[in-house]
């Protein structure tokens, strides 16, 4: 499927059964990040089609405290 | 997976909680969470001036509009950090964010009120730049609030941050930090405002799904002068045990502050603050940490040009 690595909009063609394999398959942690597919958030047990387009959006923030 | 409350399917899953919610209960139990932190942590009542410290980010901006969905009387306060481009996109968010909701917004601008930015003190401090950057926040945030008369200043401190500085603490047994660490610091001079942390024990992730979810628009990129931050490469680690062990962080965390922080000893404030010689803020010393810190950037810049 066509993944969308925000905030660089960077795009990588992944293989992923589910939200969960998908992360794991781009090393990313998953409390580090969200998947959206059409503007929903999924949960880690979405399956996922080859045809489906989602983004990841970064969580983390640092610096200054 | 499904909602806990209304079994339609989840869009949220709060690992360490082992719930899920969908997109309609979610924000729900997001504001339900932190009015139970500002109840249990006697942080303030809806009879205070709250100043939401506010950076354009998810946290700051998922605050505020929580604190006026629950109903709080809650201004926000932006610095012009003077961070090029990005200081620009998140100024842009925090005034689009008030003008939304028809909230007042302070300003501080560095450069044009005090003649320098966060850029120029991290060539005075190399290494250091968010250290810097903390210390102008605080001094600023305190100030606007004490010269306007706010009750309280809330920041969006969430439970990555707090888990992320406790970590950094604890490996270099920074024991006076530690002592220091909590959701509430109390005013001890009548110029020193009362500061609390209303998200402390919500997840990062939770603050962008809220925010993903009521449409709060908020800047998505990383502040350029944070790269490398040791902050960032704490967070990585704990969410590596996070994965592992969901809850560890909220563990550490929520434990340090039961039973760590009395073994270490709680910090006072010291009761002898004076005011600065040179802007009449509470310290310690003669001069206060921002105006050295500032005096030498300045003073570096000059020479420069000289």
């Amino acid at each position: 499927m066509r993944v969308t690595i925000l905030p660089d909009r960077k795009h990588q063609d992944v293989a992923a059964r589910t939200v969960a394999d998908l992360l794991k398959a781009l090393g990313m942690h998953s409390d580090a990040h969200l998947v959206i597919r059409r503007d929903e958030i999924l949960t880690r047990d979405v399956r996922l089609r080859e045809d489906d387009e989602v983004e990841v959006w970064p969580v983390i923030s640092g610096g200054a405290t | 997976m499904r909602c806990i409350r209304c079994r339609k399917p989840a869009h949220v899953e709060v690992r360490r909680h082992r719930s899920a919610f969908c997109a309609g209960c979610y924000p729900g139990w997001f504001r339900t969470q932190v009015q139970r932190t500002i109840d249990d942590d006697h942080m303030f009542t809806h009879d205070d001036r709250i100043l939401i410290a506010v950076s354009g980010g998810k946290d700051s901006l998922a605050l505020w509009h929580t604190l006026l969905e629950l109903g709080y009387e809650a201004d926000g306060m932006y610095i012009r950090l003077g961070i090029a481009d990005y200081s620009r996109r998140s100024q842009a968010k925090c005034e689009a964010f008030a003008l939304k909701h028809g909230q007042t917004l302070h300003q501080v601008d560095l450069k044009e009120e005090y003649g320098f930015t966060v850029p120029m003190l991290r060539k005075e401090r190399e290494g250091k730049p968010c250290a810097a950057c903390g210390t102008v926040k605080r001094y600023h945030f305190n100030r606007v609030a004490a010269d306007l008369g706010y009750s309280v200043v809330a920041t969006g401190h969430n439970l990555d941050d707090e888990a992320a500085t406790l970590f950094g603490n604890v490996l270099h047994w920074q024991t006076d930090f530690l002592g220091r660490q909590g959701p509430v610091l109390e005013s001890t001079h009548p110029k020193l405002v009362r500061k609390v942390k209303p998200l402390y024990r919500l997840a990062e992730r939770d603050t962008a799904a809220y925010s993903v979810i009521e449409r709060v628009d908020y800047i998505l990129e990383e502040c350029p002068m944070a790269k490398g931050a040791k902050s960032l490469f704490y967070k990585d680690t704990l969410n590596a045990l996070e994965e592992a062990q969901p809850g560890a962080k909220q563990r550490f965390l929520m434990g340090f502050l039961k039973q760590g922080r009395e073994a270490v000893g709680v910090a006072r404030e010291p009761v002898d603050l004076r005011e600065c010689s040179r802007c009449g803020s509470p310290t310690t010393a003669e001069v206060c940490a921002y105006c050295r810190m500032t005096e030498r950037a300045k003073q570096k810049l000059a020479a420069s040009t000289a």
